[in-house]
């Protein structure tokens, strides 16, 4: 069960780059469609819902134990749910001035962990009770748990940019 | 008569605009909703199909399967700290541990006599999945002095995280010297003060305690560290 939703977490961080690179492009043209820019923030809410109950159920059920990084993720990542939930139901495009510093920050730690995960020396010694460097899960050759906060962080800034263009 | 029907007017087209809208909204976020679940289901099930058979389990040995029993003699040493030059712990005897390997063959650490060179490893560390390999390295170079003797013990032991069971780990790796097997509540690495793996104890011919590392070593750090009790 615990591997089906590793993987269906997998897939659907693939489906984030997707919409990443489909949202960065009209970012860049200043073009973004009404119908993105209008999807922009619930999608950024959902992905921010996934990201929440996948680490919640990762930790909870499946008991990997989430280490210190994990936990700064988490911590950029939980309020993202209440942020970009209630922009998302009144319309309010200015979320982008939380959610987007909220994501930098989670998108630095998260390439942090990353780099420790390829390279262990560089978290030091493995904390017996959770060292950063143990990678609990790798789908597809390279999405690891941070891999997957990494992709979500970067995908709720730039829907989130991206409702800035929302029509009124 | 004429203003107020044709302000009346206005207020019901912009009532109507409004209700439009808020019609066009709701179809919205109902849409945005069903290709939500829709994009979730799909996810799922990509899940279930692409997931293949569970290993099978049966075959692996659980923790406790794997665990040994070691017995523990002696005061227990402080916790290692982060920088070794202030160990307070250094010229302490340390506990005398005995146990057995994955095939239960006796294996003893912390016996006065011959120096000993302790390397305590968690398989599914990867920086223990680092070290390893240079060690095998550094033994198969002949770093290791003769009158001295290099003994790990497999702590640590956890059947839900990766690169498991340790016991093939260690033969993956090439590594054929003694293991010492701890228990599972990892009672011979609490007892010598480990704080995270890999962690190294190098104890002199008299059984005391002459260095303690924490984190990975390296070759060079080796040889030092086979020197401080080589001759003692």
């Amino acid at each position: 069960m615990i591997a089906v939703a590793e993987r269906s977490f997998a897939v659907l961080a693939l489906v984030a780059i997707v919409i990443t690179v489909v949202a960065g492009t009209a970012l860049v043209t200043r073009r973004p469609p009404p119908w993105l820019a209008d999807a922009a923030l619930p999608l950024a809410t959902a992905i921010a819902v996934v990201a929440t109950g996948g680490s919640l159920l990762l930790s909870e059920v499946a008991g990997y134990t989430p280490c210190t990084l994990c936990w700064y993720q988490r911590i950029a990542m939980y309020p993202l749910v209440i942020v970009l939930g209630v922009a998302a139901m009144r319309g309010d495009r200015s979320a982008w001035r939380v959610s987007v510093p909220l994501s930098g920050i989670g998108a630095a730690i998260a390439i942090w962990h990353i780099a420790i995960e390829r390279r262990p020396s560089l978290g030091g010694a493995c904390d017996p009770a959770a060292p950063c460097s143990l990678i609990w899960v790798r789908e597809f050759g390279f999405l690891t748990l941070p891999t997957m906060a990494l992709i979500g962080f970067v995908a709720i800034a730039t829907l989130s940019l991206v409702a800035r263009h929302r029509h009124a | 008569m004429t203003t107020t029907s044709r302000a009346q007017r206005g207020r019901e087209h912009r009532e109507a605009r409004q209700r439009a809208k808020q019609q066009q909204q709701r179809k919205q976020r109902l849409m945005f909703a069903i290709v939500g679940a829709v994009v979730l289901v799909l996810a799922v099930v990509i899940g279930v199909l692409t997931v293949g058979e569970s290993a099978d389990r049966a075959a692996v040995p659980s923790t406790t399967e794997v665990a040994g029993d070691p017995t523990i003699e002696g005061e227990p040493l402080p916790g290692a700290p982060e920088d070794p030059s202030t160990d307070q712990a250094a010229g302490d005897p340390v506990p005398v541990a005995s146990g057995a390997d994955f095939d239960g063959e006796p294996v003893t650490v912390g016996e006065p006599g011959t120096p000993q060179l302790v390397m305590f490893m968690a398989s599914w560390c990867p920086a223990c999945q680092e070290e390893l390999p240079e060690v095998v390295e550094w033994l198969d170079a002949g770093g290791l002095p003769e009158d001295v003797e290099i003994v790990s013990v497999a702590t640590s032991l956890d059947d839900t995280r990766p690169n498991w069971p340790p016991q093939d780990w260690f033969e993956e790796e090439g590594y054929d010297g003694p293991v010492l097997v701890d228990d599972v509540s990892s009672s011979v690495a609490e007892a010598y003060g480990l704080q995270a793996t890999p962690y190294w104890v190098a104890i002199d011919g008299d059984g005391q305690v002459a260095v303690r590392v924490s984190g990975m070593i390296g070759q060079e750090q080796l040889d030092a560290l086979a020197d401080t009790v080589s001759g003692t």
